[in-house]
Parts: C-alpha cells; sequence; structure tokens
C-alpha cells in the first residue's frame, strides 16, 4: 500500500510539476528561456530525483520485499523444521506406534497361544477328571468291598476277641492255680532246704565228732608219750643237774690247767735260764778270781807308776821349791796348796759379792739416769711449751699493736670525717687526756674507795661524787662513743660472716641435693616419661583389682546367703569351678525349659484329646482313682449321673460296671448289652441313643 | 661438614661438645637403669664404648624416650640453656624418691662466638668419661638396695626464660626427704663441664 501512496504521491508530484509547468507554460514566452530551463533542469532533477526516489522506493521495496521474502524463508525454514521435526516426532511415535502395536500383536499371539494352550490342558484335565472319577468309582467300589471285608474282619476279630478273652481268662485261672502251685513248691522248697541244711548240719557234727574222737584218741596217745617224756626228763634234770654243778667247775679247772701250765713253762725256762747262769756265774767266778789276781797285780803297777810319777812331779816341783822329794813334804805341800785353795775361795767370794755390789749400784745409777733424762724431756718439753706460749704472746702482742694502730687509724679516719680541721694533734691530745682520765678515774676509785670505807665508819659527804663522775663519764663517752661503734659493728661484721658461711654451706648442700633458684631456672620432664606411665599402669591395676575384689565379694555374700548366682556375676568367672557351674545351670535351665514346654504340649495335647473324645463319642472319661473310670454322658439329665468302671488289673482289658444309682436306673440296657451281648461299646452308644432320644423329647 | 668436626682428633668445637655430653648422657642413664634394676636385666645388650663394654635397652617404648630427651639435650647444650639433668629413681607405689642422680653442666658461653674449634684430645675426654662411667658403676656398692620396684624421670633444669616445647611439661624439683649425698668425678670438653652426684635416701635402720 505504501507503494501504492508512494506512487500516487509520486504520480501526484508529477501531476503537480506538470500543472506547474503548465502554468508556468501558459504563463510562459514572456519568460526567459533561462528559467524555462533552470525550471526544466530543475525538472529534470526534480524527475531525476523522483526517478531516484522511486529507485529508492522500488529499493526500499524490494529490500522489504526481499526481507519478507527472507523472513517468510526463515518462517517457512522454521515452518519446515518445526514440520519436519512435528514429521520426526510423529514419525518416531509412528514407529513407537508400531512397535508398540507389534508388541501388542505379538502379545495376543502369545495369549492366543496360551489360550490354547490352556485349553489343551483343560481338556486334558477334564480327560483326567474323568478318567479319575472312573477310577474314583472303582475306588470307591474296592473301598466298599474293603469296608465290607473290614465289617467281617471286625465281626471275626469280636469274635476272636471273646476268644482271646476266654483264652485269657482260662489263662489267668491256669496262671493262678501255677502261682499257688509254685508257692507250694517254694515252701516246699524251703522245706526241703531246711531239710538239707539239718541233714549237713547233722552230717558235720558228725564230722565233728570223730574228728574229735579221734583227736582224743591222739592226745591220750600224746599224753602218755609226755608222761614218759616227763618221767626221763626228770632223770635228764637230775644227771643235768649233776653235770652243771661238774661243768661249773670246769672252767675253773681249765683256768688253773692253764696257770699250771703257763708256770710250768715259766718254771722251765727258769730252769733252764738257772741252768744257763749258773753256767755264766761259774764262768765269772773264775773271771773274777783271774780279775782279782789281775787287779792286785795292776794296784801294784799303779803304786808304782805313781810314785813314779809323783817322783816326776817332784823332781819338777823341786825345782820351784825347796828339796821336797818326801812325800810328807809332798802332803804338807797339798795341804799347803789347800790351804792356799782355801785362802783363793774366800777371795773369791769376797769379789763376787763386791761385784753383786757393785752391779747393783750400776742398775740403780742406770734407774736414776732414766729418770733424770725423763725429767730433762719433760723440762724440755715445759720449756718449748713456754717458748710456744712466748710466740703467741708476742704475735699477740703484734697483733694487739696492729689492732691498736688500726683502731687508732680508724679514730683518726673518723676523727677525719668528723672534723676537717688537724687529727692527729687532736687525737693525741684526746688520747692523752683520755689516758689521764683513766689514771684520774684510777686514783679517783682508790680515793672513793678509801671514803667509802670511811664513811662506812662514819656516813658524811656525799656530793662530790656524783659530779664529777658525770663530768668524767660526758668526757669519756666522746671519745670513747666511737670505739664501742666500732666494736659493735666489729661484732655485727663478724656474726654476719659467720651467717654468711653458714648460708653459703646450706646453699652448696642445697644445690647438690638439687635446688634451684625459681627466679633463674625452670625445671623440665617429658609429659609421657616412665615414672607417670609406671603410676597410670599402678593405678588402673588398682582399680582393675578393687573391682575384681568387690564383685567377689558380692559373689560371696550371695553365697553365705544360699541365693543363686545372678548372671552378671556369670561373666566374671574366670576360675575353671564357677565356668563349669554355670555350664551346669544353662543346662539345667534348658532341660527345665524343656520339661516346662513338653509339659505344656502334653497338657495341650490331652486337653484336645479329651474334648475330641467327648465330642466324637459324646462321654468324658475321668480317672477318679487307680483303675476306676468315670463316664459323664453328654446328653446326662442330671449332674451327678455317671457310669463308674472299673478295670481288673492294669494289663487286661476287661473292665467292670460298678453299681450306683444311675446304672440302677439303666438296668435293663446293662442286661441285654453288657450281660447278654458282652459289649461295653454297644452299651454305651445304645445309652447316648436313649438319652438323646429322651433329650429330644424332652 | 666444616661444623662437625668432634669427631676429629684435631679440636672440639661447640656442635661436637653437644653431640659428646648428649651420648654421655644417653649411656650413662642406660648404666643407671641397668645398675639400679629398674628394669631387668635381659632387657639389655652390650655394646662397646669409650673402651668400656656398656649395656643399653632394647625396649623400644624405653629406648624411643631417651632418644626424644637426648635429642632435645643436644639442641639446648648447643644453645647453652640447659643447667642440670636429673635422673630421679622413685618407687612406684607411694611415689616416694628414692635416689638423684644430678649432672650440673657448666656452659662456656664464648664458645658461641668462637670460630676456631677447642684444643682438647678426644681420647682425653673418653678416658675422663670412662671414669666417670666407672665410678657410676661402683656407686653400686654403697647404695642403699631398692627394695621396691621402682621407676624413673628425666628432669632437666633450664633458663626460665626458655619456651617449653611440646609434649615437655614444667615438673617440680623431686627432692629427696633425708637424703646422703655423694660427689663423682666430672669431666670437661673446654666448652662444656659435667659435674655428676648421687643423692640417696638414707635407710630408715
Amino acid at each position: 500500500m505504501d507503494d501504492f501512496e508512494n506512487n500516487t504521491t509520486v504520480f501526484s508530484a508529477l501531476r503537480s510539476l506538470n500543472n506547474f509547468i503548465s502554468l508556468e507554460g501558459v504563463s510562459g514566452p514572456p519568460t526567459p528561456g533561462s528559467s524555462r530551463s533552470a525550471l526544466q533542469i530543475q525538472y529534470q532533477q526534480r524527475v531525476q530525483m523522483e526517478e531516484q526516489a522511486g529507485q529508492i522506493h522500488s529499493k526500499s521495496q524490494l529490500l522489504q520485499v526481499e526481507r519478507e521474502k527472507m523472513q517468510m524463508e526463515l518462517s517457512h525454514k522454521r515452518a519446515r523444521i518445526e514440520l519436519e521435526k512435528a514429521a520426526n516426532t510423529n514419525a518416531r511415535n509412528y514407529e513407537r506406534e508400531a512397535d508398540r502395536n507389534r508388541e501388542l500383536l505379538t502379545r495376543i499371539k502369545q495369549y492366543q497361544e496360551r489360550e490354547t494352550e490352556a485349553e489343551n490342558k483343560l481338556k486334558e484335565q477334564m480327560e483326567m477328571n474323568k478318567s479319575y472319577k472312573k477310577s474314583m468309582e472303582t475306588m470307591s467300589k474296592k473301598l466298599q468291598e474293603k469296608e465290607s471285608k473290614l465289617a467281617e474282619a471286625n465281626e471275626t476279630i469280636t469274635v476272636l476277641k471273646g476268644k482271646i478273652s476266654e483264652l485269657q481268662w482260662s489263662k489267668m485261672n491256669q496262671e493262678m492255680q501255677m502261682t499257688s502251685q509254685d508257692s507250694q513248691k517254694q515252701e516246699l522248697m524251703e522245706q526241703l532246704d531246711v531239710q538239707h541244711k539239718k541233714w549237713q548240719e547233722a552230717c558235720q557234727q558228725i564230722q565233728m565228732l570223730q574228728a574229735n574222737q579221734s583227736h582224743l584218741a591222739e592226745y591220750e596217745q600224746k599224753i602218755k608219750d609226755l608222761e614218759q617224756k616227763l618221767s626221763q626228763q626228770e632223770h635228764d634234770a637230775l644227771i643235768v643237774k649233776n653235770m652243771k654243778t661238774e661243768l661249773a667247775r670246769l672252767p675253773k679247772m681249765e683256768r688253773e690247767l692253764r696257770q699250771l701250765k703257763e708256770e710250768n713253762a715259766y718254771f722251765r725256762e727258769m730252769k733252764e735260764n738257772n741252768g744257763l747262769l749258773k753256767e755264766e756265774v761259774e764262768g765269772l767266778q773264775r773271771k773274777l778270781e783271774r780279775y782279782e789276781k789281775v787287779q792286785a797285780q795292776l794296784a801294784a803297777v799303779e803304786l808304782e807308776n805313781e810314785v813314779s810319777s809323783w817322783e816326776c812331779l817332784v823332781g819338777e816341783q823341786g825345782r820351784g821349791f825347796l828339796c821336797c822329794l818326801t812325800p810328807d813334804d809332798l802332803s804338807r805341800q797339798i795341804v799347803a796348796l789347800q790351804q792356799r785353795e782355801l785362802v783363793l775361795k774366800e777371795q773369791n767370794s769376797t769379789i763376787t759379792s763386791s761385784a753383786r755390789i757393785l752391779e747393783k749400784a750400776r742398775v740403780q745409777l742406770q734407774e736414776d739416769i732414766i729418770r733424770i733424762q725423763s725429767q730433762l724431756l719433760e723440762e724440755k718439753k715445759k720449756r718449748e711449751q713456754h717458748e710456744a706460749l712466748v710466740r703467741r704472746l708476742q704475735k699477740r702482742v703484734l697483733l694487739l699493736t696492729k689492732e691498736r694502730d688500726g683502731m687508732r687509724a680508724i679514730l683518726e679516719s673518723y676523727d677525719s670525717e668528723l672534723t676537717p680541721s688537724e687529727h692527729s694533734p687532736q687525737l693525741n691530745r684526746r688520747m692523752r687526756e683520755a689516758e689521764d682520765m683513766v689514771q684520774k678515774l684510777h686514783a679517783h676509785n682508790t680515793e672513793l674507795e678509801v671514803i667509802k670505807k670511811h664513811h662506812a665508819l662514819n656516813p658524811g659527804v656525799k656530793c662530790l661524787r656524783p659530779v664529777r663522775l658525770d663530768c668524767l663519764m660526758s668526757v669519756i663517752n666522746f671519745p670513747f662513743f666511737s670505739r664501742q661503734k666500732i666494736e659493735e659493728l666489729e661484732a655485727e661484721r663478724s656474726k654476719l660472716e659467720e651467717q654468711n658461711r653458714s648460708l653459703e654451706m646450706k646453699l652448696e648442700k642445697l644445690t647438690v641435693q638439687g635446688d634451684y633458684d625459681p627466679s633463674k631456672t625452670k625445671v623440665l620432664h617429658f609429659s609421657m616419661n616412665p615414672a607417670s606411665l609406671a603410676m597410670q599402669q599402678r593405678k588402673e591395676e588398682h582399680q582393675q583389682l578393687q573391682e575384681a575384689y568387690e564383685r567377689l565379694k558380692e559373689t560371696v555374700r550371695v553365697l553365705e546367703g544360699g541365693g543363686s548366682i545372678p548372671e552378671n556375676l556369670e561373666g566374671l568367672g574366670s576360675l575353671q569351678s564357677s565356668q563349669e557351674i554355670a555350664e551346669l545351670k544353662k543346662q539345667v535351665e534348658s532341660a527345665e525349659l524343656k520339661n516346662q514346654r513338653l509339659k505344656e504340649v502334653f497338657q495341650t495335647k490331652i486337653q484336645e484329646f479329651r474334648k475330641v473324645c467327648y465330642t466324637l463319642t459324646g462321654y468324658q472319661i475321668d480317672i477318679t482313682t487307680e483303675n476306676q473310670y468315670r463316664l459323664t454322658s453328654i446328653y446326662a439329665e442330671h449332674q451327678g449321673d455317671c457310669l463308674l468302671f472299673k478295670a481288673s488289673s492294669s494289663s487286661s482289658r476287661k473292665m467292670q460296671l460298678l453299681e450306683n444309682e444311675f446304672s440302677r436306673t439303666i438296668r435293663e440296657l446293662i442286661e441285654l448289652h453288657l450281660l447278654r451281648q458282652d459289649s461295653i461299646p454297644a452299651f454305651l452308644s445304645a445309652l447316648t441313643l436313649d438319652l438323646f432320644s429322651r433329650q429330644t423329647i424332652a | 661438614m666444616a661444623k662437625q668436626v668432634g669427631r676429629e682428633q684435631q679440636g672440639i668445637t661447640l656442635r661436637g661438645s653437644a653431640e659428646i655430653v648428649a651420648e654421655f648422657f644417653s649411656y650413662g642413664i642406660n648404666s643407671i637403669l641397668y645398675q639400679r634394676g629398674i628394669y631387668p636385666p635381659e632387657t639389655f645388650t652390650r655394646v662397646q664404648k669409650y673402651g668400656l663394654t656398656l649395656l643399653i635397652t632394647t625396649d623400644p617404648e624405653l629406648k624411643n624416650y631417651l632418644n626424644n630427651v637426648v635429642e632435645q639435650m643436644k639442641e639446648w647444650l648447643y644453645k647453652c640453656i640447659v643447667q642440670r639433668l636429673v635422673v630421679v629413681i622413685s618407687s612406684i607405689e607411694n611415689n616416694e624418691v628414692l635416689e638423684r642422680w644430678q649432672f650440673d653442666i657448666e656452659c662456656d658461653k664464648t664458645a658461641k662466638d668462637e670460630n676456631e674449634p677447642r684444643e682438647k684430645s678426644q681420647k682425653v675426654i673418653q678416658d675422663e668419661i670412662r671414669s666417670v662411667i666407672r665410678q657410676i658403676t661402683a656407686t653400686v656398692t654403697f647404695l642403699p638396695l631398692l627394695e621396691t620396684a621402682c621407676a624413673f624421670d628425666l628432669l632437666i633444669y633450664t633458663d626460665k626464660d626458655l619456651a617449653v616445647p611440646e609434649k615437655w611439661e614444667e615438673s617440680g624439683p623431686q627432692f629427696i626427704a633425708n637424703s646422703e649425698e655423694v660427689r663423682l668425678r666430672s669431666f670437661t670438653t673446654t666448652i662444656h663441664k659435667v659435674n655428676s652426684t648421687v643423692a640417696y635416701k638414707i635407710p630408715s635402720h
């Protein structure tokens, strides 16, 4: 439309232009051709422009068309794409549908197949059913036949049972007879045994008697023998006594014999010796005679020799002595010699005594010497001690002088501190003054003492003393003030030194013991050190032991009380016995549980059975006492209507009905079923029918 | 390595001295544990050291503990901030201290700034250490018997301003109440001097 509008505008513009040109043409010729040409130029320009505009418009139209076309194409494409997508999806859906169709078809086929199979199976089963039915019929027929046979068999069984019961009865009778006969037999046997024993005893007694008789005979013989022996023995005893006395003499005889033998031997020896000795004696006597002769000769010879020797001696001594050849002279010389000897001995004795005295004196002198030497040593020691004392005193004097010098120096220094002017002359002056003061004090002291003595005698003058003392003291105190302070300070210093030494010793001891200065050092150790680990282990052990101990205490208490060990203590049991006990207890418990379960099961089963019996047979059977059974009917009219049956013995099946009130009411039934037909089940069933009929009627 | 000249014959450096002293402590503590029967003798094995046959433990926990302490000591010896090492032997039952083996360490701090190693023969130091260890063995003769089961602890006295490393904590000095002290020999590497003392509780009877 726009194009058309544009075209119309263009056309309108052209028309206007043409109009203008016509107008212009109309108005025209006077205007110059230039304006026309200008107009033509303008017109041409405008036409060109319009053409351009038309071109542009057409281009724009073209562009628009092309754009539209593009858009259309795009939209077409999009539509195509979408359509393609849709087509794809449709195709896919179609495919899916096709697949599904196929699947469904296959499933249908399967189901159809299954259907056919099921139908076949059905048919087969129908056939089988038919066959089973046929078989069932045959089986039922067989059953019936069998039941009939069973009934026959039951009848035969009952007949046989009757026979059996008769036989049993007869058997019982026979057994009773047997037992009685057995008992008789046993009695007879016992009697036999007794008799037999008696016979045996009698035999034994007879044997014993015989043996005794034989023994008696033997003994009588023995007695005789013994009597004979006795007599012989008495004879022998007499002989023996005689022999004994003789025998007692035997050893003595033997001893005497021995002694005699010895003496004999000894005497023989002696005799021999005597003989020998005699011979010797004779020989010796002869020798003696000879020797006496020889001796006499010898004596003479010796005398001659002595004389010759004496003569020689005399001859020798004769040179010294004056002619002494005669023996008297010799004897006199001998006497003289002896006297000289005596004299010499006396001199000897005197000399020895003097020697002893001298020795004693010497010993005493030696002792004196020793004493003196010891005294000397003591004196030396004393002297040395004195010398040492002297030296010490000298040293002390030196020290004191040094101290004094030192004190003087200190004093001078103090004085120098106190007064910076001249010191030493002042000090010296003070020293002198002090010394003068001391002297004066001493003099004053003596005067005072005198005065005191005088005062003691006559109390009078007093006033002088205190004033002088005061002034003296004040004068004295000043120079001595510093000295006291010095002494105090010295004392303090020494004390401090001692304290220092003792503290140093203590400190050393403590450092050796391990002390430290907390401000400068600290002590570290590893956290996981063996001592702490050991302590922890010990604590844990301790705790464990305590726990075990407490548990054991509890078990002991429980055991003493007689109760069972609670289960939490069983878990501890490390001892074997407790383990065994636990196991045994577990076993016991399990056994008890089993028992209980069995009991429960039995009870339930019994109850069930009884209920079933009651419902099926119509009678509740109770055991009242041993072998007695009470039957109560389900249709009983009264509560107490019951039948009592007794089993004759535990092994036999024979039951006897006991008479009671209810049984009297049903005597007819009893007669019919029990006495004639002898069948308890028939009786019971007849009774139930009767009661049932009565109930329904009533 | 220029600094590890402690093993050479030429001289002793600070690090070498620290190693020597730490090694001495390791063997010394093992000897004490064996001699005093703190651990059963079958847990000890023989080695040769300082010309002696020494016994060291084979228990892995104990070895680990001793190694930790000795390594720490080596560091502190190198920094010269440790003053004392004490082996405290106490009874497990009542935690009472029965014996105290005290090793005082004097460190020459000027060695930190020196570059030249100090002149002392390795052999002389070994001889001194040997005499100390022999003395430790000989003390068994007069030390009272340890009747009860005992455990030991190692205390280290250091400077107050030291940062406490991990796994270490401060502790008391653990004195013995009534004790007798005996001074043993000392040895010196010219940089560290170790004085040994043993203090034991005077037996009550």
